[in-house]
């Protein structure tokens, strides 16, 4: 698609240069080193050229020309430090200073100011303004943001930002003139994606964070750059605190894969690290089931005498290892070799077990990496992209605005196969910019794809090169969709023969086309086959093997990539590769200077079944909370009250926690070094920014003290050399910044695939399962990820609390009217299992005959779920059910 | 809804653009028309009709000053104030107004009656000073000409002071050998 | 003075005239589109009026034919033609008694433009107080689509043309070409930054070409008599033609006026607008609406072509002429002015947002013997500093009063100042100031 651009000879302030054709002059200043000040200009946004301070003198052009709107020409002659030029912009500041009020001292951007640099640069200190200036009142814009429009200078960045990049149209100029302010809508109070870009795209301190408002001044702030803990798009984020008091996070134009910009959580989600209610200290349980505060020796002496015992007793394989996938690399590689080394056991699972995986699985039996083929450039040169029950905006926000901007800006064709109706709101909703949106909802994917591929095959899409290299392949699935009626696929999927069609045709002829794979997908029964499905899709049209496409499955908490590649998920050594791959098994023998143990390996759900029968002793729970991750009737409160000892190392006295006998307080993200991998393949370093609370230790320093004290003693100076531990044992980890390509996929492995592969189970994959259809009369409920939370983590976060503090359901209008109920008003469910009472918000998103109710609040109404586990890769999957829902009057 | 009993004329105004968007003004004014103003029902309306988001249509309501967003009187009387219409009287009749009727400038009189404006030039500069009620223009005013109109007004609602089709000046008059 | 035919008002000073499409049609009204439709290249008629002179009546005075050319020929897609009925310039009335006596004048004008220029769509923006001439141009759009003046496939020729009135809702700023479009596009109407220019990118992304009433109304009289006709008329070979003049102020006989542009200030303001009302002398003049500069008793023999005026310092514009008689204040007349523009300054650019603003906390300053010595300078250089670094020419358009009472009646100023010096000693200085 790109061809090489045109390169373009220019001469700025006497420095002469060549740029590629289209570059804006004051870029190609900035490429020279030469500054032209300016407030509206913005290398993210569409030039506007309103504040006019960027003007400069172009030879045989009679009028300064804004260098932010003017493209280079060949053999333009830019002056942009003459004297005219330098008093037109002290003429510029001299006009905006005129209405700006000398409020420096309290405000905000004080001393990181774009208006203050340039008066103190341009102007003379005396003002020959000596009107009325003019006044607005502050104000309240919502929860979190506040304006102060006294200090706008009018440049719509923020706006334009909002329209732009967000796509969420929330902020609006309301007036003419110089009485123009900023505003959500006619008083109202803000509702929208709460992103902060606003605030940080603001050149002065005219919209500020009522988070930190008047904490600080910015020259106080001691800063650190780390990684957002959030979701799987690992954003690069500035931690910035004063005396050791943590004031705000933002992020900074040009680092990390966010390049500027943040979500919700990443810019308002700062707190939950320094919750009052962290864990500060050991604790042990004492008979009276109290727990105590203990030194560090006598917890860490406790979990190994007891470790020793049990293993002693019972074998290695009575403890079994869980842990969050979102600990950095070194915590999670540490615990698989302390699991496997220390305690001799294979039974280690992550939260990957909760979904991921079952993209995991399917990506390496048919691409041979588990890794995505493309990165987020490649979005923005895609001609299609499709997106498979993501809710990207919600669940990563930032490979949302990649798509957004690939659509917006690069003209894309979006398709969207999603639980959400296209509906406009102050909320950006990705669906809007879909040219082929399908609302699929859950219990619906398996039938939306597999008419993708009958689409394809019967529509005469598949590329010719496939049908020649793997024949069988082709006629296989041929076969089997057409035992698969179309009317079958509608009634299961919703979904018309035509609108399916056109979705296929378009992904088939783009010329690039990138799929994004998400939770509706990854957590669902027969996820696995589902991804299998959508790369035999991409195998039919070609796409698997061309440059610039690929699928990608969406990882939701900040590290499941890194989780799966330090071996830390039941079934894998770090890599990762098979338990049974006899290379690995010599390797990390001769790493580790141990052989590595020969057990099974055990899932989530085996091994709480096992401590259920008495099998498993005793479990070491790394931040992870089962008891509330899943139903009630998952039984994990039996399984932890029949061990002997449960060790549980968390930032919080969680359900879980609450059950062991001993915790160890461990270090947030933002409280310890490391790494942590992204959803893309991004290795990417964490930073500590505060201090550790209370005692709290970063996770990976238990592991090692624990491995001392039972006499296996794996140690590290600094988490660094765990880091270069990882690189020898995956030769290369790390090396993908993000400049370098991502992998490729395997050939030899692709070729197994389409021969033979594919018939295990192709029969299964292209059959559809009667029993997935809703009952009648019923309706659906579904626990959703909300933009504002993530997990439970971020119910600690005081800013993101203030924004949605409690779980409201959500129905549509339609529903709402059917029902008779009014938004805001309090709704009995009840099904077979139980009943919950909760209040009702409207929300036009939510398809007919659907309610959502947050995840992070899922307390109220968890009892109404039941558990069911995938059969082949032991996902427990739960957060769909059904019930009816009546009005409490 | 306030649109639903002018489903086809708005089926109409959107016929005449590709673009939606465009179909914002005359859904404002057809708002205004009907409610006296552009309520926040109305520009909610709008934004579902248009595919946008309330914030783009209330931004683009507040950039037009014949776009009430508040309630206003039955009649809006607005007044010139520019220039011309200056230079021929407007100022005095302004500050008869504002006695005759006793509200200040953006105000509405007691019984909802009237609201009274200042704007800018109208297009009626050779026959100022003028001003416009609703949708009508009213020309070549002296003190005793507007308390007739309000009179009417008051009275029937109406006034056929009214300026029709513009012509100045009249046919034949003031025209001079040519 | 000359004599010369009227060329736009010539049906309307008719007896009995309405504008109604039989009364058009009775005058030999869309004679001319018949002629052309499918008959005449529709590049023929874009050098026709190339060769006839005709510049653009909005304000700028751009040679029509020329922006057409500008047109790409071959561009696939939709091509627009907007006529400009914002006429909201201070001092201009022309296009409203246009509309609301001929409306058929201009609707054959824009259906021979859309041809020439490839556009089957036309809107007709027009300013939102504008409530009956609205109501007659839709009247006049639906008999001539009823006939088969307007709409698919007139006259059989297989061209297209539908109009459609867009009606504004209050904001000068709009009769800016590319805030129209903006505008028309369901914006706020915020000028664009040029290039790319309406012709290669304007309503939607498309070929635009924005023409105000009056120029087009001109369209078929040029086909029906010939460019060469048109432009013997006039001041050839630049400015041609007659323009309809509004005539406003301080006059016997207010009113709009078509003259040749070859005529005088003198011809319009005491031949045909019978001296000022009063006994009083004339004291200064706007020439060409509230954009222009103010010109003297001096000027009054100037040309109303559009060289002649630029070249006694001001401009043309849209043809709005104000008479200001002996006594009239220059400093209040600039600040009623500025109070115009500081109005409706769309805000996009710092010097035309703050400056306007600050210009008018000066002057009003200044009225009220508050003004302080150094405000001169100041206002002089706020001026400088508008001037040429805006989007759009609003911003030379709004410092021209202030700039041109400054040049010719500074005295005024400084006796105001000097006033205000003396008073300082007696009385607490408290701004008397009001902006909203
Ligand atoms: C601030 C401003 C206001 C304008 N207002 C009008 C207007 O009301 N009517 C008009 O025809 N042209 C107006 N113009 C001129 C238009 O931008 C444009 O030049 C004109 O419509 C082109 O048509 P013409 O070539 O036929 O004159 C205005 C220009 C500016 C800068
Ligand atoms: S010059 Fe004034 S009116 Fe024109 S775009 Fe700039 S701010 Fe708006
Ligand atoms: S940065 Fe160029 S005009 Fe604002």
């Amino acid at each position: 698609m790109a061809n090489t651009p045109n390169m373009l000879t220019v001469t700025i302030d006497g420095i002469r240069t060549q740029v590629p054709e289209g570059t804006l002059l004051i870029e190609a200043a900035r490429q020279v080193g030469v500054m032209v000040p300016h407030f509206c200009y913005h290398p993210k946004l569409a030039p506007d050229a309103n504040c006019r301070m960027c003007l400069v003198e172009i030879e045989k052009i009679p009028k300064l020309q804004t260098s932010c709107s003017t493209r280079v020409a060949e053999g333009m002659v830019v002056r942009s430090s003459v004297p005219h030029v330098e008093a037109a912009r002290k003429s510029v500041l001299e006009l905006l200073l005129g209405n700006h009020p000398l409020d420096c001292p309290v405000c905000d951007q004080g001393g990181r100011c774009d208006l203050q640099d340039f008066s103190h640069e341009y102007t003379p200190t005396v003002s020959r303004f000596k009107e009325l200036k003019r006044v607005f009142p502050k104000q309240y814009l919502g929860p979190v943001i506040e304006t102060q429009m006294n200090r706008c200078v009018s440049c719509m960045r923020c706006v334009r930002y909002c329209d732009e990049v967000m796509d969420a149209q929330a902020l609006a100029a309301d007036g003419r003139g110089t009485l123009t302010q900023i505003t959500h809508w006619a008083g109202n109070e803000l509702e929208c994606d709460m992103c902060g870009g606003c605030i940080q795209i603001c050149p002065v301190g005219a919209i500020t964070s009522r988070l930190s408002m008047y904490d600080y001044r910015p020259w106080m702030l001691k800063r650190a750059e780390t990684i957002c803990s959030y979701c799987g798009d690992g954003c690069q984020i500035t931690v910035q605190q004063k005396n050791d008091q943590l004031i705000e996070v933002n992020s900074a134009l040009g680092a990390g894969r966010n390049n500027g910009d943040l979500c919700v959580r990443g810019y308002f989600g700062y707190h939950a690290a320094v919750h009052p209610d962290r864990v500060q200290h050991p604790l042990v349980r004492q008979a009276d089931g109290s727990f105590a505060e203990v030194t560090w020796e006598e917890a860490l002496e406790r979990v190994a005498r007891e470790l020793t015992t049990i293993k002693a007793k019972h074998g290695a394989d009575a403890i079994g290892g869980f842990i969050t996938a979102r600990c950095t690399n070194e915590d999670l590689y540490l615990f698989q070799k302390f699991m496997r080394v220390v305690v001799g056991t294979n039974q280690i699972d992550s939260s990957v077990r909760y979904g991921h995986i079952n993209g995991v699985r399917a990506l390496r039996r048919v691409q041979g990496t588990h890794r995505w083929t493309v990165r987020y450039e490649d979005m923005a040169q895609a001609d299609a992209i499709m997106l498979v029950g993501t809710n990207v905006n919600e669940a990563n926000p930032i490979t949302a605005l990649h798509v957004k901007q690939a659509v917006k800006q690069g003209g894309a064709q979006l398709i969207t196969l999603e639980s959400f109706l296209p509906v406009r709101s102050t909320v950006s909703n990705i669906a809007t910019l879909s040219r082929h949106h399908l609302t699929v909802t859950s219990g619906q994917f398996a039938a939306a794809i597999l008419g993708l591929v009958k689409a394809v095959v019967e529509s005469d899409l598949v590329h010719e090169d496939i049908t020649k290299q793997a024949p069988e392949f082709v006629q296989t699935i041929r076969t089997n969709v057409a035992k698969v009626s179309w009317q079958a696929i509608q009634e299961q999927s919703g979904l018309s023969q035509e609108d399916i069609e056109a979705a296929a045709r378009a992904y088939s002829q783009a010329e690039r086309a990138v799929v994004l794979v998400g939770r509706d997908v990854l957590r669902s029964l027969g996820g696995e086959g589902l991804v299998t499905n959508l790369m035999d899709l991409q195998i039919l049209t070609g796409h698997l093997r061309r440059e610039g496409s690929g699928l990608g499955c969406l990882a939701e908490e900040n590290n499941e990539q890194g989780a799966v590649e330090m071996g830390a998920v039941a079934g894998y050594f770090p890599g990762p590769t098979g338990l049974d791959d006899e290379e690995s098994q010599r390797n990390l023998t001769q790493a580790w200077g141990r052989a590595v143990p020969q057990g099974v390996p055990a899932t989530l759900p085996n091994m709480l079944t096992r401590a259920r029968a008495g099998a498993i002793k005793s479990l070491f729970i790394v931040g992870e909370n089962p008891v509330e991750s899943l139903p009630g009737d998952a039984g994990v409160t039996g399984a932890l009250d029949a061990l002997e000892f449960l060790v549980c190392q968390e930032l919080f006295l969680t359900e879980t926690a609450k059950r062991a006998h001993v915790v160890f307080p461990a270090c947030s993200a933002m409280e310890k070094d490391g790494t942590f991998t992204n959803t893309e393949g991004h290795v990417q370093p964490v930073r500590q920014s505060i201090e550790p609370l209370g005692e709290s230790r970063p996770d990976w320093e238990m592991f090692s003290a624990l491995s001392v004290l039972m006499e296996h003693p794996i140690e590290y100076g600094e988490v660094r050399e765990i880091f270069k531990e990882i690189r020898g044992v995956i030769p290369g980890y790390g090396l993908l910044g993000p400049a370098s390509t991502p992998p490729k996929v395997d050939e030899s492995t692709v070729a197994q695939y389409v021969t033979s592969g594919f018939k295990e189970d192709v029969d299964r994959r292209y059959a559809l399962d009667p029993s997935s259809a809703s009952p009648e009369g019923a309706m659906t409920l579904r626990l959703v990820q909300s933009l504002y939370h993530s997990g439970k983590y971020s119910t600690r976060a005081k800013g993101l609390m203030e924004i949605e503090g409690e779980g409201l359901l959500q129905i549509n209008s339609r529903e709402a009217r059917r029902l008779g109920i009014e938004d805001g008003k309090t709704v009995l469910l009840s099904n077979d299992c139980e009943q919950a009472t909760v209040s009702v918000k409207l929300n036009d998103r939510v398809p007919d005959a659907v309610a959502w109710f947050p995840e992070h609040f899922d307390q109220s109404v968890r009892a109404l779920f039941t558990l069911k586990v995938d059969p082949h890769t032991h996902v427990p999957v739960w957060k769909t059910t059904y019930m009816t829902m009546t009005k409490v009057s | 809804m306030i649109f639903d009993k002018h489903q086809e004329t708005v089926d109409d105004i959107l016929s005449r653009y590709p673009v939606k968007r465009s179909a914002m003004l005359p859904l404002l004014n057809l708002a205004q028309k009907e409610e006296g103003y552009v309520s926040q029902a109305a520009m909610r309306e709008i934004a579902g009709i248009l595919d946008l988001t309330p914030p783009q249509v209330f931004e683009t309501a507040t950039f037009y000053t014949m776009l009430n967003l508040k309630p206003i009187g039955k009649f809006h009387i607005q007044v010139c104030r520019s220039l011309m219409c200056a230079l021929v009287g407007a100022d005095p009749l302004i500050e008869w107004l504002h006695k005759h009727l006793g509200i200040g400038m953006g105000q509405t009189t007691g019984d909802k009656l009237f609201t009274l404006s200042t704007v800018e030039c109208l297009g009626s500069c050779g026959t100022g000073p003028m001003m416009q009620i609703n949708d009508d223009y009213y020309e070549r005013l002296t003190e005793e000409r507007v308390g007739l109109i309000l009179r009417d007004l008051r009275e029937s609602g109406d006034c056929s002071m009214k300026s029709g089709p513009f012509m100045v000046p009249e046919r034949g008059e003031g025209v001079v050998s040519s | 003075m000359k004599t010369f035919d009227k060329i736009l008002l010539t049906n309307m000073e008719r007896p009995g005239y309405t504008g109604s499409l039989s009364d058009y049609e009775g005058t030999g009204g869309y004679k001319a589109l018949k002629t052309v439709l499918g008959n005449v290249p529709p590049n023929d008629i874009v050098e026709m009026v190339k060769k006839s002179g005709l510049r653009g009546r909005g304000g700028a005075g751009f040679p029509t034919g020329v922006k057409w050319g500008f047109i790409p020929k071959d561009h696939p897609g939709p091509k627009y033609l907007c006529c400009n009925a914002d006429e909201s310039e201070p001092g201009t009335f022309k296009d409203r008694q246009l509309m609301e006596r001929d409306p058929h004048q201009i609707l054959e004008g824009i259906a021979i433009s859309c041809y020439a220029i490839g556009a089957q769509t036309a809107y007709i923006y027009i300013r939102g107080e504008f409530r009956l001439a609205t109501k007659i141009l839709e009247r006049a759009i639906a008999e001539a689509n009823q006939v088969g003046h307007l709409g698919s496939d007139i006259y059989g020729s297989g061209i297209t043309v539908h109009v459609y009135v867009h009606v504004g809702a209050g904001a000068y700023i709009c009769g800016e070409e590319t805030a129209l479009l903006e505008s028309l596009e369901g914006k706020r109407g915020k000028p664009r930054t040029k290039p790319p220019f309406p012709a290669t990118h304007g309503l939607y992304q498309k070929p635009t070409v924005v023409n105000n009433v009056e120029t087009l109304a001109n369209v078929p009289h040029i086909v029906n008599r010939g460019a060469e006709w048109f432009a013997s008329i006039g001041a050839p070979p630049k400015s041609t033609g007659t323009r309809v003049f509004c005539l406003s102020g301080h006059v016997k006989r207010p009113g709009n006026y078509e003259l040749p542009v070859n005529a005088t200030f003198r011809d319009l303001i005491y031949e045909l607008g019978g001296g000022m009302r009063s006994d009083k002398p004339l004291k200064a003049f706007i020439p060409g609406g509230a954009s222009a500069p103010f010109l003297t008793p001096d000027h009054v023999d100037v040309q109303l072509d559009f060289e002649s005026v630029a070249l006694a310092g001001s401009m043309s514009g849209s043809g709005g002429i104000t008479v200001m008689e002996e006594g009239t204040s220059m400093v209040w007349a600039a600040l009623r002015l500025m109070e115009f523009f500081y109005h409706e300054s769309c805000g996009k650019c710092t010097p035309c947002r703050e400056g306007s603003a600050w210009i008018v906390q000066i002057l009003q300053r200044i009225l009220n013997k508050q003004g302080r010595p150094e405000d001169l300078r100041t206002l002089t250089e706020i001026c400088e500093n508008i001037g040429g670094r805006t989007v759009c020419a609003f911003g030379d358009a709004e410092i021209a009063p202030v700039q041109s009472t400054l040049k010719y009646w500074r005295a005024e100023y400084e006796v105001l100042i000097e006033e205000a010096e003396a008073l300082k000693t007696s009385r607490k200085e408290i701004p008397v100031l009001s902006l909203s």
